[in-house]
């Protein structure tokens, strides 16, 4: 199911944010159609609640929609910062922490010199997602999960797996500077 | 310490948010006044950002797009600031006027400040409100859930795992006139790149989706889903399908439970 259309499907982000800005709801929804998919699948594989992910889903676009003014597309990546909070909200809710709601758009800087904007794009950026985890060795890929799907830091690692903290350490570390590497855009297949 | 970071993997260490203590101080009050290290971490937000992508996709429901839609709509409304009112009044005389001028400009001050306390008051307004529908969505489900339980005509079925797949149990509630169902399971984790999927295999026809999962070690997973009403089912079963699910049964049964 694609449900972009017209013109919306072709909007660059800054695009639709300008629009956005103007109280355009066909951006918003443009936008959403373009993102929630992503979204709404870190949100269920960090809460695995999918009604807690779709209300949180819906309250990042709500936000967005609220404060689009203060996003200069120019200066940041959208679906990086949204895939920014959306992991940090569900944490927060993980952890029975209270979100932080009031998360203004300029307060965490992401920015990407990766493509998000078309569908075609995000399945490209998932193969080659899924494939530099699966490149990494088991060790280091479950130290990733942990850490991003979970929120675990290094020391809550340790405790979870039972591994030397000194050891998680050098996993994580090296598990990163795999992914950097792989994840440059000099590296894309396309 | 307060200088640049000795290792670029930093930045991504801490975007991951794996630094804790005196390391995640460090960054974060370093890159508080440097600007080519506060670059360098935006990048690295914007690089594990993308591990968002090696989650299980799952595309939400067309509810909560209207639902966000409604919201906005109703959030538009209550946030209108309401027309300023005329503050001049016909007046041929000039000395009206020089008292007139000042009082306008006191009067245009004191309704800007009263018009900006009135979006305040708006935009609480509107966060109240969508707390609210949330609230009452919450108590909707609850709802939901306790008529499942103790409806007469709720049907209750294990899911046994079957020989050679990995182990888990579950059951399934579910009311055919209500189309709603409730999954109750744990499972051993899929193998990478494969997501686990429930089915409601009915008398007649083909299987229906009920929902796709991921199952984590030691953690139940647990969901209410709403379904087309009065199909009646002869068995449920999970299946072992490609990550994100499929539109019909393709893998291997994990867990079946036939209904009695």
């Amino acid at each position: 199911m694609n449900p972009e259309i017209g013109s919306e499907v072709r909007a660059s982000d800054a695009a639709l944010i300008e629009r956005l800005v103007r109280r355009d709801e066909a951006a918003l929804a443009a936008l959403y159609d373009r993102y929630a998919g992503m979204l709404l699948s870190v949100l269920i594989r960090i809460l695995r609640d999918t009604q807690a992910a779709e209300e949180i889903l819906q309250d990042i676009f709500f936000q967005l929609w609220r404060t689009a003014s203060q996003f200069d597309a120019s200066r940041g990546s959208l679906p990086g910062w949204l895939a920014v909070i959306a992991r940090n909200r569900a944490i927060s809710r993980l952890r029975r922490h209270n979100p932080a709601a009031g998360e203004a758009l300029a307060e965490r800087a992401v920015t990407s010199p990766l493509n998000f904007e078309s569908a075609m794009a995000q399945q490209q950026l998932l193969g080659r997602v899924k494939g530099a985890l699966e490149s990494l060795p088991k060790e280091q890929r479950a130290a990733i999960e942990l850490a991003y799907f979970e929120g675990l830091t290094h020391s809550e690692i340790a405790r979870r797996t039972g591994d030397p903290l000194g050891t998680v350490k050098t996993r994580l570390r090296t598990a990163v500077e795999t992914l950097k590497r792989n994840l440059q855009p000099s590296s894309a297949s396309t | 310490m307060n200088g640049h970071p000795t290792r670029e993997e930093d930045f991504d260490l801490y975007a991951l948010g794996a630094l804790e203590g005196d390391e995640k101080l460090a960054i974060e009050s370093h890159v508080a006044s440097c600007a080519d290290c506060a670059r360098k971490l935006a990048e690295a937000e914007g690089r594990i950002a993308l591990l968002a992508f090696a989650a299980p996709r799952v595309e939400p429901e067309p509810a909560v797009k209207q639902l966000l839609m409604e919201q906005i709509r109703a959030a538009a409304e209550s946030a209108a600031p309401e027309r300023e009112p005329e503050s001049e009044r016909a007046s041929g005389r000039k000395w009206w006027n020089a008292v007139l001028i000042p009082v306008g400009a006191a009067l245009a001050v004191a309704t800007l400040l009263l018009w900006n306390e009135n979006r305040r008051l708006d935009q609480q307004l509107a966060a109240l409100h969508s707390s609210m529908q949330q609230q009452q969505q919450q108590l909707q489900d609850a709802r939901e859930v306790a008529g499942l339980i103790t409806a007469s005509d709720t049907i209750t079925v294990a899911l046994a795992p079957q020989a050679g797949m990995p182990k888990g149990a579950a059951h399934v509630m579910y009311n055919a006139k209500m189309g709603m169902l409730m999954y109750d399971g744990e499972i051993e984790p899929a193998p990478s790149g494969k997501s686990y999927q429930l089915w409601l295999v009915p008398a007649n026809g083909s299987p229906i989706n009920a929902g796709v999962f991921i199952a984590v070690s030691g953690q139940p997973n647990h969901w209410m889903m709403k379904l087309p009403q009065g199909i009646e089912p002869k068995a449920f079963a999970v299946t072992l399908e490609p990550a994100g699910g499929m539109p019909q049964p393709t893998g291997p049964k994990v867990l079946v439970g036939a209904v009695s």
